[in-house]
């Protein structure tokens, strides 16, 4: 099995080593230090949009951490990309990843659910169990709050191509409309036999080849 | 001797006063042409163009005006010809046309019915826009007049004037094979005034494309001493059924004759040629149609043996090549597959069919452009270009190309074939996104080092990892706990609820009548106070009734003085409320403030006690 320290391993002899590195692309699942690393080692080798896209998933697994931050505001600058400004709603309720958010409204499931057993069992204590609803609502409400603010994350992609081209159509000789800077980042608003119909920040849309544009959530 | 000269004398006699005596019936319409010699020159040199009005009336003469070209009238010429036994007075304007540039220019006609005069304007040798770089010499035009005789087979009209030859493949043709054909209309200078139609192929059998309504090639020879102007069609037919069709060419003509009967002229023994003979009548115009000599077409139907299965009808000869671009591409990435068909046949029926073939790639429609050398579409070259995309990494190889046609030379079947063709797909990089980056050796540049210098450094190995980025909460297996979590609870409320029900509903009740009770109890103080029996007692059975029908679990009406003294025997306080409750609304009893407080405390007492229970 093949953990992040190997793909950091891997990144960095890519990185400093003349000879050729060949990988093997071993689905073994995602972490957020093995996601930051293997970024880390694309913005090595000069490719800002494999990068930025990595950047992008660890922080959809570590949505705190400052290098990550950090280091795609940074690739995106040396891209000449103005870095997605991101607001209080969505720091506030990104203080958790998705991840942790799914269990905190899991738990706040339960305490709700409890607590409704419990007052049908006793009418004592009857302010707790109201702190207590209160508590499990929160924590529900976190967890939604999470999926609305992760909402158009979820459906953005990175372009990892220099000049990828915007087409009319979805089809290789469609009329190219616009070419679409590496790194930049998109919103996937439907998908097309290996087109990705998307819609650029200035609200610009056009269809764009699935090989130039991978989204941030790979899909199966 | 002198007799000779008396009969020479009178021979020029005659001569001049025909000449007189017709000058009148060809003063018509004038015919105005113009020619330029040469029709090729070298940038630097002048061509001669010249306009000649054949007759004595002024037509509107426009001075042509194109761009690049400098018209320079050098010179006016009159005349009197003798053309087809008329005298034909005619003048001439000589025109300098001196180039500015290289290029072909189209001069257009001097009056609106003539046609277009066209000048090629070739760049002088070893300039950019020269076409031959070679120290070869450029090709000489071909002159105008030029020798030759009346093709094999064919013969003019009885006047002379004019012939058609019809030019086809001395072969046997196929059904659906286009057959090129070429028809040839030599008219003598002078006697063709003008076309009615184009000319036509006779029978209903073939299909003629509509290249005839083109500008034929032109050209001029001296055929058997005379002066010729050659007009050439080149057209194409096909055949829709087999079978043996005779098969010419006819061309409507409007030509001058002369009217007066052969017979009648003097000098028709003496002379013979009937350009001669129209020379020395009056002539007048008349309309025929000169045919060609008729040939036997045989045509035949495709064999059906040895036919492939995937021949759809191409009839001719044609080679196929085929190539792709890019060699080498990542997955997903578009490559162009393009396929030529080269040759000469029936293009329409080239189709794109062999590349429906191509497995474990992803396909568009491909679209197709013909490039034709001639103008009837016969030969070229037509070009299939279809978009591929790969959808496998990998070494790949595009399978060869087989194109299967009928040839009518060799009168067989024939399957053209193309090489297959290696291409290399590497990983999208979509696709590989977990993989870590592959380096060539030297691949990493200056920028990228210097972009790595501002980077955060690596993390430390974690080992927690999670199968998919798509949140839990968006994942149908993670849900299932939260839905079943909520179902149990649900269950567990609704079933602790139902429990607890009948209890809660008595408990209700007498909540409900303990609150009736209380205010019935306050009725009584105010009736006490103000010293209203009826009032007073009347309150307490009301107070008793919701006390006591929460208990029995009756409605309060039902609780009547014989209810109670049948439920409440042993009260008979109780008994007496509900009794003096009905007595003293009629009675009008007197009660002191002991009674009262009496009354209030037996009262009480009940309610107190039900309550407790």
């Amino acid at each position: 099995m093949i953990n992040s320290a190997r793909w950091a391993a891997l990144a960095l002899s890519a990185a400093l080593m003349s000879a050729p590195v060949y990988a093997e692309p071993a689905q073994v699942g995602y972490s957020a230090a093995g996601l930051y690393n293997l970024a880390n080692a694309y913005a090595r080798q000069g490719k800002p949009g494999m990068a930025v896209l990595n950047y992008e998933r660890a922080s959809l697994l570590s949505p705190n951490d400052p290098d990550i931050d950090a280091n795609v505001s940074y690739v995106l600058a040396s891209s000449h990309l103005p870095a997605r400004p991101r607001g209080t709603f969505e720091r506030v309720v990104r203080i958790a990843s998705p991840f942790a958010s799914s269990w905190i409204g899991v738990m706040g499931l339960v305490i709700v659910g409890v607590s409704a057993l419990a007052a049908q069992l006793s009418p004592r204590q009857r302010w707790m169990r109201r702190l207590c609803v209160l508590l499990g609502v929160s924590m529900i409400g976190l967890a939604v709050a999470n999926g609305i603010a992760l909402w158009p994350v979820l459906h953005e992609g990175v372009v990892i191509s220099a000049a990828t081209p915007v087409r009319v159509s979805p089809v290789p000789m469609g009329d190219s409309l616009f070419e679409l800077t590496e790194a930049d980042t998109v919103k996937i608003t439907a998908e097309h036999e290996g087109f990705w119909l998307i819609q650029t920040r200035a609200g610009r849309t056009g269809w764009v080849s699935r090989s130039n544009v991978a989204p941030v959530v790979p899909r199966n | 001797m002198s007799k000779n000269r008396t009969l020479g004398g009178w021979l020029i006699a005659l001569v001049g006063v025909l000449l007189v005596s017709a000058a009148p019936a060809i003063a018509d319409v004038p015919l105005v042409y113009a020619t330029i010699q040469p029709a090729q020159i070298t940038l630097g040199e002048s061509a001669r163009f010249t306009i000649t009005n054949l007759g004595d009336s002024a037509a509107p003469i426009t001075m042509p005006v194109v761009s690049g070209l400098q018209f320079e009238i050098v010179a006016h010429t009159h005349q009197i010809e003798l053309i087809n036994g008329t005298t034909l007075p005619s003048s001439s304007i000589v025109v300098r046309v001196t180039p500015q540039m290289a290029g072909i220019f189209s001069i257009p006609g001097v009056t609106p019915k003539s046609p277009p005069v066209v000048l090629q304007v070739n760049p002088p040798p070893g300039s950019a826009g020269a076409p031959r770089l070679s120290n070869s010499p450029a090709p000489i035009p071909p002159p105008i007049l030029a020798g030759g005789t009346i093709p094999k087979g064919v013969h003019l009209t009885e006047d002379g004037s004019a012939y058609v030859r019809l030019g086809v493949p001395k072969r046997d043709v196929y059904v659906g094979e286009i057959v090129p054909v070429e028809i040839e209309v030599g008219m003598r200078s002078g006697f063709v005034t003008q076309f009615n139609g184009p000319p036509k192929l006779t029978g209903d059998d073939f299909t003629l494309n509509n290249s005839l309504l083109r500008e034929p090639d032109r050209s001029e020879r001296m055929i058997d001493g005379q002066a010729f102007v050659l007009l050439t069609w080149h057209s194409a037919f096909s055949v829709v059924k087999p079978g043996s069709f005779p098969l010419s060419a006819k061309v409507p003509l409007r030509v001058k004759i002369r009217t007066q009967p052969r017979r009648e002229s003097a000098l028709d023994d003496k002379f013979g040629d009937p350009f001669w003979q129209n020379f020395f009548g009056p002539s007048v115009r008349k309309d025929i149609n000169v045919e060609s000599p008729p040939q036997e077409l045989k045509v035949l139907e495709l064999p059906a043996e040895g036919r492939p299965a995937d021949f759809h009808g191409a009839i001719g000869t044609f080679a196929i090549q085929s190539d792709v671009s890019p060699v080498k591409a990542d997955a997903g990435d578009p490559m162009t597959l393009t396929m030529r068909v080269m040759g000469s046949g029936n293009f329409d029926r080239v189709d794109s069919t062999m590349l429906a073939h191509v497995e474990q790639w992803k396909t568009y429609p491909p679209k197709s452009t013909f490039k034709t050398v001639d103008p009837m579409g016969h030969k070229g070259e037509k070009v299939f270009e279809q978009p591929l995309i790969a959808s496998k990494p990998g070494a790949q190889t595009l399978p060869a190309l087989s194109f299967s046609y009928f040839d009518p030379n060799t009168r067989r079947y024939e399957t053209a074939h193309s090489s297959p063709l290696s291409v290399t797909i590497a990983p999208s990089l979509a696709d590989s996104a977990l993989a870590a980056p592959q380096v060539p050796a030297g691949a990493v540049s200056a920028d990228a080092n210097r972009l790595a210098e501002g980077l955060k450094a690596d993390h430390a190995a974690a080992e927690s990892f999670v199968s998919s980025l798509t949140p839990p909460y968006l994942q149908p297996r993670f849900l299932a706990l939260p839905s079943l979590l909520a179902l149990a609870f649900t269950g567990g409320w609704a079933g602790t609820r139902r429990r607890k029900q009948p209890a809660e509903r008595v408990a209700v009740r007498n909540r409900v009548a303990w609150r009736a009770a209380k205010r019935a109890l306050a009725q009584m103080e105010a009736a006490a106070r103000s010293d209203n029996p009826a009032l007073f007692f009347i309150a307490a059975r009301a107070a008793l009734q919701q006390t006591l029908g929460a208990r029995w679990q009756v409605a309060p009406e039902e609780v009547t003085a014989a209810e109670v003294q049948a439920r409440l025997s042993d009260d008979d306080d109780i008994q007496q409320v509900f009794a003096l409750a009905d007595e003293s609304r009629y009675s009008g009893r007197d009660l002191n403030s002991t009674d009262f407080a009496r009354w209030m405390r037996a009262v009480r007492q009940r309610l107190l006690a039900e309550q407790a229970r």
